[in-house]
């Protein structure tokens, strides 16, 4: 059984003033469209802070209602950043038992109804209580990988700079990214520090947003090749190494061995950038370079529309925004557009046949690889 | 003559694993039977940062340092100086329910 993505609904990331309901139902509807309404009979949803008194309880009903949906079962997904990659892993292992035929699934995220403290809290959820008690956050710990980073391969922080500037350079080409302007290199370097050497620039934004994606039976340019979890140690203290998420080269050996591919065969890459210097090491362990060779990728303008392997053409998380549920689910529904041919001003210069979405939860601990491409001759 | 400092680090019985801090249950293989053992409290700065929007509770400008001590233990510690630079020695204290780095002391 193959089952392919027919359909990918995005809606603008960035400060929106619509609720999560209304989110979720505009880029469903985007995805339903797309197939000409044909029915869905499963719906998975993921959405991390769909807590709260803001109406978000309940999210299923509340969608099948909004949408109008005939819909047998649903599932509800999370696992932080993670969240739209298990989403879309959770419809694909439900399709394969054979007991539906079309699933919608939908990531969403309001986010800018709450402060940057209370987000940040929330956040925290995904990391070590004992790491949070420490005083640490997502950012926090994600400057200490950065530097351990830099000093093993020896480094300056420059080369999260050009990270940075790249996120925003593709975003630019996407009308749907929260950041529509590309930055400087010096820009970059004097934004203001928010854990050395992580300046504001390099990290993700607190963004609104939804993705849905339409998944059926039969195959397609964005069949379902193969897909691969990976999870490693929730407390950075207990990891083997810091420069590198075991976590990623899990899931992406499990998946290029289900696709029955070798990453050379990938075309496109959207690579899960929370923080852009982790670009580098997510590219290292999805085995596109080898240990501390990526950042000569992007010094060689590899990583490009026109390049070998051109990644995150949607802008990634730093570029695109990141609604932290929905940021899984768009690097897949983006891969999706490049290789339907529907990713319009940001589409790579040669039509892919292959491509990766990743997608990491937390600060690595729990991973997803996924591989779409025409099917196999 | 001062006595140098130590800290306690725990090991697991079932799998050898050694760790810090411990939170009932070896962090490899779960096993809760797990003991402490005292150690030098000396360890070796591998990467530090300086938050300035720290967890709630705390205040900004927050330094964490990532310290490896006895045994390739690793502790996140909140350091009370300047910032340390990688490879830098400090002296690891347990304060409740974290821990706390200072410059190793010099004669």
């Amino acid at each position: 059984m193959t089952f392919h993505v027919a359909s990918v609904g995005m809606g603008r990331f960035g400060k929106r003033p619509e609720g999560l309901i209304a989110l979720a139902t505009e880029a469903a509807n985007l995805a339903l469209e797309g197939i000409g309404r044909k029915p869905v009979d499963l719906l998975v949803v993921g959405s991390m802070f769909a807590h709260g008194p803001h109406g978000r309880e309940a999210l299923l009903p509340r969608l099948v209602g909004s949408l109008g949906l005939e819909t047998s079962s649903g599932f509800r997904v999370d696992s932080s950043s993670g969240t739209g990659a298990m989403a879309f892993h959770t419809a694909v292992l439900a399709l394969e038992t054979g007991r539906f035929e079309r699933a919608l699934v939908i990531a969403a995220e309001k986010m800018t109804d709450r402060s940057t403290a209370e987000t940040t809290k929330d956040l925290s959820a995904a990391l070590h209580m004992s790491e949070v008690a420490a005083g640490a956050t997502m950012p926090g710990l994600a400057a200490i990988v950065t530097a351990r980073y830099l000093q093993e391969y020896g480094l300056s922080t420059d080369i999260c700079d050009v990270t940075a500037v790249h996120a925003r350079s593709m975003a630019a080409r996407n009308p749907n990214a929260h950041f529509q302007k590309p930055v400087t290199m010096e820009e970059v370097a004097s934004s203001r520090p928010v854990a050395l050497p992580l300046r504001l620039l390099h990290c993700s934004a607190i963004s609104d947003g939804a993705t849905a994606v339409v998944v059926e039976k039969g195959t397609g340019p964005a069949t379902v090749l193969g897909m691969g979890q990976g999870f490693d140690a929730l407390r950075l203290v207990d990891r083997e190494e810091l420069t590198t998420f075991a976590a990623t080269r899990i899931a992406a050996r499990v998946a290029y061995e289900a696709a029955r591919i070798t990453r050379k065969e990938v075309n496109v890459a959207e690579v899960h950038d929370a923080f852009s210097p982790f670009l580098l090491m997510h590219l290292e362990d999805l085995g596109f370079c080898g240990p501390g060779e990526a950042p000569k990728w992007f010094a060689q303008g590899w990583v490009g529309l026109d390049g070998r392997l051109p990644v995150n053409p949607s802008g990634g998380v730093v570029g695109r925004g990141h609604p932290v549920a929905a940021s899984g689910l768009a690097a897949i529904g983006e891969v999706a557009l490049q290789l339907r041919g529907e990713a319009g001003q940001h589409s790579i210069a040669t039509r892919p046949k292959v491509g990766l979405a990743h997608a990491v939860s937390g600060i690595g601990s729990h991973n997803f690889v996924t591989i779409l491409g025409g099917p196999a001759a | 003559m001062t006595t140098a400092a130590t800290i306690d680090l725990t090991r697991c019985t079932s799998c050898h694993a050694r760790f810090l801090p411990n939170e009932g249950a070896c962090p490899r293989c779960g096993s809760s039977d797990c003991s402490a053992y005292s150690a030098s409290a000396v360890g070796t700065v591998l990467a530090a940062t300086e938050l300035q929007y720290p967890a709630s509770g705390w205040h900004a400008p927050h330094r964490l340092a990532l310290v490896e001590v006895a045994d390739a233990v690793r502790v996140l510690v909140i350091v009370e100086s300047a910032l340390p630079l990688p490879g830098d020695l400090v002296e690891v204290r347990r304060d409740g329910d974290v821990y706390r780095a200072r410059p190793e002391p010099t004669e």
